[in-house]
């Protein structure tokens, strides 16, 4: 086998070093993505469970606008909505968002679809009795939704709200043709100028995987939290008093 | 066991048909539960008894007929004005107590939170005093020292027994029962007759849809034969020694 020189290509050198010298950089990249994505992660949870409500609705409007919401954009790609939420509606309706409003719009826009979707499996995977017996001891539709589906359906839609959230951070790779500074823009700006796209590029996939474990965490543990009886720290934590509570009543009655 | 000093008239069904689709479940049900009776609603699978008792509390609208409940009007009516005013179901199902056959716990909530979370919904006033209440109520079926568990730490038989002190804790005037012992383990059975024994014993007016003809026996003072979606026969206590309907007969001979 010839060696690289022979064949007139310089030497590789990777320059590891980079990674340390604009670490700060990467992270406010990183950091940057991560606001977006949860700011996003909050308005699609909100917007999708109302559009969940609407698709189970009664009333055939609401339901029928829902599922075409729905199916119009699950399949648009994030790259394509960002432009368009960025460049176009500036066009048609003259008002320019920011970078960051740009990539919020762009996410929820996308997000609130899915979470339309997981919440509505999500409510309907609960056993018809919890809702009747709901009725049958009086309780208002709100209360019944509040206390008991609510509840309910969070539970079981934790692992999939956990692996929808990866799916938006990594969407936000996308806004870098916006000019967002996140990761990939930092990457991007590093690499025009040093040329290492191995050793740059290893970087950015690093912290979108260590963002991945963390995220995976933290939604175990939240479901854990949710189990019934709840198994997590927290909510052991949390419940201690109420436990003292009905130990005080248990000695009283 | 104590029969009902008065004759007043708690519920009365007049005329009930319901419709799941194209099939007529129910083809005009009339029934009057007295206060302070115990009636036992039995017959087949698929003869209506359960639509029967979820129309009692409305989680089945009747399609045609009255309900009248403490002096109000419920279901499309007979179309006569007089009849007695319209009432709201969520104030029926305040005073009528519902115990599910698949017990239908909140799995979320610990069994005193079962309680005091519906207790607190509809009466108001602290966490303290509904779970008081709870606390009290969860005492009387025997499980007070259950009260932090969850349903999923529960037996059938005990989940049972919190799902009907859960309707208790409302002070119902009615107390449905909707084939309460079906998904048990036979050895758990008893457990959950004896505190509707018990219940029984204090005057509370109850309707119950059971396969356990010895428990119906005991305790039914109105007994009501369904078959195919009507009322085939009805009876007092002597109901299972002098019946004559002969395919009531037939049915009780054959589960007994």
């Amino acid at each position: 086998m010839m060696r690289r020189e022979e064949e007139g290509v310089a030497p590789i050198n990777f320059m590891w070093h980079l990674v340390w010298d604009f670490k700060w950089d990467l992270l406010k990249g990183l950091l940057t993505a991560v606001n977006v994505s949860i700011a996003a992660l909050i308005l699609s949870m909100v917007i999708g469970m109302l559009f969940a409500l609407a698709r189970m609705s009664r009333f055939k409007v609401f339901s029928i606008f829902a599922s075409v919401y729905v199916n119009i954009f699950r399949g648009i790609p994030a790259l394509v909505s960002v432009i368009w939420v960025y460049f176009g509606w500036s066009l048609l309706f003259g008002h320019n968002f920011t970078v960051y409003q740009a990539g919020v719009i762009a996410l929820t826009l996308l997000y609130s679809s899915f979470f339309c979707e997981i919440f509505r499996s999500a409510l309907q995977a609960i056993h018809k009795g919890q809702r009747e017996a709901g009725m049958a001891l009086g309780l208002t539709r709100g209360r019944i939704f509040r206390s008991i589906m609510l509840p309910q359906a969070t539970k079981i839609a934790i692992p999939n709200i956990g692996s929808m959230y990866i799916g938006m951070i990594k969407d936000t790779s996308t806004f870098a043709i916006i000019g967002m500074v996140e990761v990939v823009r930092v990457t991007q700006n590093l690499n025009s100028t040093y040329f290492q796209p191995f050793v740059l590029y290893t970087a950015a996939a690093g912290l979108y995987v260590v963002i991945a474990f963390l995220v995976d965490f933290i939604f175990r543990n939240a479901e854990l939290n949710f189990s019934y009886p709840p198994q997590g720290r927290l909510a052991k934590f949390l419940s201690r008093k109420k436990k003292k509570r009905i130990e005080g009543l248990m000695k009283s009655t | 066991m104590p029969t009902s000093s008065n004759n007043e008239v708690l519920m009365e069904l007049s005329g009930v048909r319901k419709t799941f689709g194209t099939i007529e479940v129910l083809h005009g049900i009339d029934l009057q539960i007295t206060k302070g009776s115990h009636a036992v609603i039995f017959g087949p699978s698929g003869s209506g008894k359960s639509t029967v008792l979820r129309c009692m509390n409305l989680l089945e609208e009747p399609d045609v007929g009255s309900i009248k409940f403490l002096g109000n009007e419920y279901g499309p009516g007979s179309g006569r004005k007089e009849d007695g005013k319209r009432g709201k179901s969520i104030d029926l199902r305040r005073k009528v107590g519902m115990v599910f056959q698949q017990f239908n716990l909140f799995p979320h909530l610990s069994a005193i939170d079962n309680l005091a979370l519906p207790y607190r919904a509809v009466r108001g006033g602290s966490v303290h005093e509904a779970q008081e209440r709870a606390a009290h109520e969860l005492n009387k079926v025997g499980l007070l020292k259950f009260a932090a568990n969850y349903p999923s730490q529960l037996s059938g038989g005990q989940q049972q027994r919190v799902a009907i002190a859960r309707a208790l804790s409302l002070d119902p005037e009615l107390m449905l029962f909707d084939e309460p012992t079906s998904a048990l383990d036979p050895e758990l059975v008893g457990e959950v007759l004896a505190v509707m024994r018990e219940l029984a014993e204090t005057g509370m007016t109850m309707v119950v849809v059971t396969h356990e003809m010895n428990f119906a026996r005991e305790i039914g003072d109105l007994n009501v034969f369904m078959e195919a979606g009507n009322i085939v026969a009805t009876g007092g206590s002597d109901f299972f020694e002098n019946c004559t309907n002969q395919r009531a007969q037939e049915f009780i001979g054959s589960v007994l």
